[in-house]
């Protein structure tokens, strides 16, 4: 098994925290995300980002507004709730706390 | 040489090659089993849906409008398989996974209530709230209200009544409970819907759109002629002779359910508003409820023959006499008689119904400017 494989459950957890980063940034929509996403380790597909979105919008992370595009019907643009913000300052804290505990241990 | 089928994804029409039209069907089919469980499973979907349209979109252009099948498999690869939630909440905390679920359990299992609901109703909302309390088309029980107002006289008074007695859906939790459905997939309907709306009135192709039309209406032809030709059937099997005069008796008849009605709402009313029926008090031990209740047996037990008679005298309609014209004027005015006897009983007793016949010009106007400002912009 091999590092990335190894560290595959972790990517699915922290693909949420990411999601919360992109759309704090500006609002987006789906193929903003995926497009972010593509260039990284936590490249990811439709399949598992508009579930994870209706799960964070479900616990009001996040609310979607309907935007009129140039080509096509309206898309859905993402964007933070307050309590969203929150809940990605609160993970923020706790990764680099993570970060440091990483660093720091089997250090002399 | 393939065959080639039309599909409406998020409102706007694709062709696809037949194995293309499977292997997409196989996807959807596919996703909606996995989120079976999931309270945003049909958001999730019309989103999917609206994804894989978007990449169609990108692959057609002026020169080529079908998609062929390994074009399709292409982009589901690239929409990748569902996720269903419970995968994905493995990894994190159990605990907090069980959270929202559990929300959505109880958000759903939530009892319904009839209220009525003021967004989109044509009058106070009872229509719109009996619908989403059984799960109906307002347009259908706005329907059946007329047929009842024509045919039987008491749609008006029913709906009058209900506009009083049913409360009105105004907290978020009360709208969710009128339909039974959580507060955010509402929010998602009325949302789609505009969307859905708006993307049709863009149809980008207009090829496309005249072939989507076209097809429409030979389907709702077809469909219309097997519907009056089984219903032809029906209505010309043999069926029994009557004397044409019977016919004469129909506005008769007419006035006398008129009356029936007209004395069983009067009757109702008193004994809501003052516990009495023609002056009788009620025994202590009868609730209100079981004598409104029986009120309305006694006044279908009256009326049953009365309107089983009124249905012979409509058969003999076969050979029309010549005082046809005189009854059938006779009838009507009968019958607009007692639609003026019920609505006078309604302003006497109702200052509501009074205030709504006065906003009624104005809001009709308002509807009319906003559906012209909406087609507009």
């Amino acid at each position: 098994m091999n590092v990335n494989e190894k560290f595959s459950a972790i990517r699915k957890g922290l693909l949420e925290f990411l999601v919360l980063q992109i759309i704090a940034a500006e609002k987006v929509y789906v193929a903003d995300i995926l497009k972010q996403l593509s260039a990284t380790q936590f490249a990811t597909q439709e399949g598992t980002l508009y579930p994870l979105l209706s799960k964070m919008r479900r616990e009001e992370l996040l609310d979607y507004e309907w935007k009129e595009s140039e080509a096509g019907p309206p898309r859905k643009y993402y964007k933070l709730t307050a309590k969203g913000r929150e809940q990605l300052r609160e993970t923020l804290e706790y990764w680099n706390e993570i970060n440091e505990t990483v660093k720091k241990l089997g250090q002399p | 040489m393939n065959k080639v089928i039309t599909i409406n994804l998020g409102g706007n029409a694709y062709q696809l090659e037949d194995g293309g039209y499977d292997l997409l069907r196989n996807y959807l089919d596919s996703a909606a089993a996995r989120l079976q469980a999931n309270p945003d499973r049909d958001e999730i979907l019309s989103d999917i849906e609206a994804a894989i349209a978007e990449k169609f979109r990108a692959l057609l252009g002026s020169h080529k409008s079908v998609v062929v099948a390994k074009e399709v498999a292409t982009v589901l690869t690239e929409m990748g398989p569902i996720e269903a939630e419970a995968e994905a909440s493995q990894t994190g905390a159990p605990k907090e996974a069980a959270g929202p679920g559990a929300a959505g359990a109880e958000s759903a299992s939530k009892p319904r209530r009839l209220y009525r609901i003021n967004e989109g109703a044509m009058l106070a909302g009872v229509c719109n709230g009996i619908a989403a309390y059984f799960n109906l088309d307002p347009t259908l029980v706005r329907l059946a209200f007329v047929l009842l107002t024509i045919f039987w006289g008491t749609g008006v008074l029913v709906y009058v009544i209900m506009a009083i007695v049913v409360p009105e859906a105004c907290s978020p939790e009360e709208k969710a409970s009128a339909s039974g459905i959580p507060p955010t997939a509402q929010e998602f309907i009325r949302r789609a819907k505009a969307g859905y709306y708006e993307a049709v009135k863009n149809f980008p192709d207009p090829k496309a759109s005249r072939e989507w039309s076209r097809r429409f209406r030979r389907e709702w032809r077809a469909y219309a002629c097997q519907w009056r030709h089984h219903w032809r059937d029906k209505w010309t099997g043999p069926a029994p002779v009557y004397d044409p005069r019977l016919g004469y008796w129909l506005p008769v008849l007419s006035l006398l359910v008129g009356i029936a009605t007209v004395g069983w709402i009067c009757a109702s009313i008193s004994l809501l508003a003052t516990g009495t029926v023609c002056g009788q008090t009620l025994p202590d031990n009868v609730p209100v409820w079981l004598a409104a209740l029986l009120l309305f047996i006694t006044y279908g037990i009256l009326v049953g023959p009365l309107k089983v008679a009124r249905h012979l005298c409509y058969k003999s309609w076969g050979q029309p006499g010549p005082i046809w014209p005189v009854v059938l004027l006779l009838e009507a005015l009968v019958w607009l008689l007692i639609v003026a006897v019920l609505l006078g009983l309604g302003f006497h007793y109702f200052p509501a119904l009074r205030e709504a016949i006065h906003v009624l010009p104005a809001m009709a106007h308002q509807a009319f400017e906003d559906i012209r400002s909406w087609w507009k912009g």
